[in-house]
């Protein structure tokens, strides 16, 4: 119980913070901006080796050893246990018929799904999509703020970490957790499956990246902010303001003039 | 109601221009008009880009080296490459000189090639679908498919500007992952901790293609 005030006093005070530089249009972070890289290089190397003890040789197992069906039910598992919460941060970013659309997914996979590990919705086609409230303040204009590496979890900014203590606070499935212990089970449960899965479909990419890439830290830091910068926008092309905006200091016009000289 | 108004007369002002047209255009002769119409047009360009991947690159036979060579003339031919080197060096292109960026350019490009080459390798009954243009400013943007049978497709964005009379590819996202914006991010990353210097930079890609 104390841990849970203290974090949501955190959130709040977090939250007024980041509120202070709110505008009406959906925040798109333009440039990297990592005041604390020194900290999160070491964070990020932290990282990479329990990555390398633990996480990726669970993920190549997987890979190996789980059969198709197997990976396709814990996907949707793991995509039903976070819908509660989608179709909460689609209604707090006024889109009630998302909102609606995720519970309909909840209800329908929970049940004729049986316990989420079916995605019946999908083939009824409600589509799933995926709102956490990092993104709910993004949409209020609320920036990235500075890039920050978390133990574990990996990529963050300080924006989508208060979404992440938000999250945790407004999770059903962690109220039911303080209370009962199938509840703690299911939640640490889907943790776990969380994680096996977000590593097992990331294992290709991941893996050239590292062995291509001259900056690993820096290209993964760029990618975090572009993936984020196309969830907020709900995967629609850069409005035109950000085509230049995202050229401003480093400006693609600049290079053609240079270029042409 | 009011959509099918303007419907209607844009349809009638098509068929008042093709009335008009019709004495000079019959005299040409018809697929040189369409072949005129696919080079200038981006979304022709991309096409025409696919097929020549398609038909050089995903030949199994081929080993690494020359499909990586393979690679590199696609790009010579479709890429604005200085305009992309300049872009990924970010501001620290100002700081080397035009040689050193010609070079830097033929060390991106065996860079690109050495991670991106291998892909048309595992080609296996994908399709590659061009979608439509948007034009936003000066750059077109030419959307495009990846249509896969065990996933769902991946959308490909390319960015392109005109040079001279031609289009030329600045830019490219992969699900809203730029390609250049990476690439910027980290070169430059690279490059900040080294005392900003490019050199470290050149290094690190000789190091990695062997050129």
């Amino acid at each position: 119980m104390k841990f849970r005030t203290l974090l949501s006093l955190c959130a709040a005070g977090s939250l007024s913070l980041l509120t202070a530089c709110a505008s009406t249009e959906p925040a798109q972070d333009m440039s990297d901006f990592d005041p604390i890289e020194p900290v999160n290089r070491v964070v990020h190397g932290f990282n990479g080796a329990v990555d390398f003890m633990v996480l990726y040789p669970a993920a190549m197992w997987y890979r190996d050893i789980a059969p198709e069906p197997v990976k396709t039910s814990v996907k949707s598992f793991v995509r039903n246990i976070n819908e509660p919460l989608n179709s909460f941060n689609a209604l707090l970013q006024g889109d009630p018929d998302q909102a609606a659309a995720s519970f309909q997914r909840f209800v329908m996979n929970s049940t004729i799904g049986l316990l989420g590990f079916n995605d019946v919705a999908a083939d009824f086609g409600i589509p799933y999509r995926r709102e956490d409230f990092g993104q709910t303040l993004a949409h209020y204009g609320i920036g990235g703020g500075p890039y920050i590496v978390l133990p574990l979890i990996g990529p963050s900014n300080l924006r989508d970490t208060v979404g992440i203590g938000v999250d945790y606070v407004a999770n059903p499935l962690t109220w039911g957790a303080e209370n009962s212990d199938t509840a703690e089970a299911l939640y640490l449960g889907s943790i776990g499956l969380s994680a096996l899965h977000a590593r097992y479909s990331t294992l290709n990419q991941l893996s050239e990246l590292q062995k291509s890439s001259i900056d690993y830290y820096a290209a993964l830091r760029s990618l975090y902010r572009q993936q984020r910068n196309t969830m907020i926008r709900n995967g629609a092309p850069a409005p035109v303001s950000d085509v230049e905006g995202e050229s401003a200091s480093l400006d693609f016009d600049v290079a053609v003039e240079a270029a042409s000289e | 109601m009011a959509n099918s108004k303007i419907a209607i007369s844009t349809a009638a002002m098509l068929a008042i221009a093709a009335v008009w047209a019709g004495p000079a255009s019959a005299t040409m002769s018809s697929d040189i008009v369409a072949e005129v119409a696919v080079e200038t047009s981006a979304a022709g360009v991309i096409q025409s880009l696919a097929d020549q991947a398609m038909s050089e690159l995903t030949d199994r036979s081929l080993s690494d080296d020359i499909r990586r060579k393979k690679f590199v003339s696609l790009m010579d031919q479709y890429f604005a490459m200085d305009v992309v080197s300049r872009f990924v060096l970010g501001r620290y292109w100002r700081s080397i000189s035009k040689e050193e960026i010609e070079e830097f350019s033929v060390l991106l490009q065996n860079y690109l090639a050495l991670n991106y080459a291998n892909q048309f390798k595992e080609f296996n009954g994908e399709q590659f679908v061009v979608g439509n243009e948007t034009k936003k400013k000066k750059d077109t943007f030419v959307n495009s498919q990846i249509v896969r049978q065990d996933g769902p497709p991946v959308n490909i964005v390319w960015r392109m500007r005109m040079f001279g009379d031609r289009f030329k590819i600045i830019d490219v996202s992969i699900e809203g992952l730029s390609m250049g914006i990476t690439q910027r991010d980290e070169f430059t990353s690279v490059i900040q901790q080294n005392n900003d210097d490019v050199g470290a930079l050149t290094e690190a890609l000789k190091a990695k293609t062997g050129l």
